[in-house]
């Protein structure tokens, strides 16, 4: 990149960042378009089609946008860079489900996330696998397959309707009680983290609770008001983005 | 009494980091662990595992170790300076190491054998089957 486009860029963000100017953002995005349109291409021939992962890749390239920091010298091209492949491979996993998993295996496993709540109210504890197996009429074998495939599936967004099979039929905005915001004014700490931002609030809140306050999953399954594979998911996912977040951070 | 122990080498690449979380699985239908259990092990696990930098090398080794009342993952080899900056600095992050293993297994331990170093996760559990196993041997 010349020195003029990186000085083109800059004004571009500054415009946006100091004055909230929608208009140098929208030129950013239009000029990081091809960008995304060449990351997305390396990823394309994998089930997904190119123009479904270029809109994936602009939520990274919006991020990246809304995150950058003018002052920490670096270009808005190896910022962005690795917030659009992370998108892009964020929407690999988060499609994963539906394409490398047999649909016997989403089913039970389904049925295994029922059947844990079930059992965790019934014995008064956690259930063991056998317990899981037997209620569910498979062997062990089964349930350990049907749980690993969970791995593959990660749960819908704040924002996403119910109802994709997932083991909840409640909204999830549902879920987010009156406590949220208690919580938030009193985590500043959590939330203030760089890791912890790339989080939305009900994932800040489960994190929080597993790893503050150290509430097991079956209580915090209790709190929150979902299932407690649910919760599962979102600790493992969270942790992916925090992750992912620090990593990014580090390559600046 | 020495642990019952077992070895798993794979490949140090994400496709192969569901093979260990399988063998915890098949380890806690073994030992007949609870599902919350099963789950604070094989997140100990992939939270050291799939993390750059932890483990260094193509080939990651993870050995299992039970006796009862407690299951030990011994895994590496590790990059220990790495591994001691994240577990002995609590990171601006917020998500520090030492917070997530801690809060999921009680020991965690950095270790030195033939030259490499290995991280240890020991969780308190109850074996269930190994011990009835010992009691009929």
């Amino acid at each position: 990149m010349t020195e003029s486009a990186a000085r083109g860029d800059r004004d571009l963000l500054r415009r946006y960042h100091d004055r909230g100017d929608l208009e140098a953002r929208e030129r950013l995005i239009e000029q990081y378009l091809p960008l995304v349109r060449s990351l997305a291409r390396r990823y394309a021939n994998r089930g997904e089609q190119l123009e479904d992962l270029v809109q994936v890749g602009c939520i990274g390239l919006i991020k990246a946008i809304d995150r950058f920091d003018v002052d920490r010298g670096v270009e808005l091209t190896t910022y962005a860079t690795p917030n659009i492949i992370g998108e892009i491979k964020r929407h690999f996993r988060d499609k994963g489900w539906s394409v490398r998993v047999p649909r016997g295996l989403q089913e039970l496993n389904v049925r295994l996330s029922q059947l844990l709540e079930q059992l965790t109210v019934q014995l008064e504890r956690s259930p063991t696998i056998a317990e899981l197996a037997k209620a569910a009429g498979v062997d062990e074998e089964q349930v350990l397959e049907a749980l690993e495939s969970g791995q593959a599936y990660t749960t819908v967004s704040l924002s996403a309707p119910a109802g994709h099979g997932d083991d909840s039929d409640l909204d999830p905005l549902e879920s987010l009680g009156q406590l949220e915001h208690e919580y938030e004014v009193s985590e500043d700490r959590a939330i203030l983290a760089p890791g912890l931002k790339a989080l939305d609030e009900r994932e800040r809140r489960i994190i929080h609770l597993r790893f503050w306050e150290g509430l097991t999953q079956s209580q915090i399954a209790q709190q929150v008001g979902i299932s407690q594979m649910h919760v599962s998911r979102l600790i493992r996912r969270s942790l992916e983005k925090v992750r992912e977040e620090i990593a990014t951070g580090r390559n600046l | 009494m020495a642990p019952d122990a077992i070895s798993l080498s794979i490949p140090h690449a994400e496709p192969y980091h569901g093979v260990a979380r399988l063998v915890v699985g098949g380890l806690a239908a073994r030992l007949d662990l609870s599902y919350e259990h099963l789950e604070d092990l094989q997140l100990a696990l992939v939270s050291v595992l799939e993390r750059d930098g932890y483990v260094v090398g193509p080939e990651a080794t993870v050995r299992f170790l039970v006796q009862p009342g407690s299951v030990g993952i011994l895994l590496g080899p590790v990059d220990p300076d790495t591994i001691r900056t994240d577990l002995d600095h609590e990171p601006a992050d917020g998500v520090s190491l030492r917070r997530v293993l801690e809060t999921l297994v009680e020991d965690v331990v950095l270790e030195e054998a033939e030259g490499r170093h290995w991280l240890l996760l020991g969780k308190r559990v109850r074996t269930a089957g190994a011990e009835a196993d010992r009691e009929g041997a």
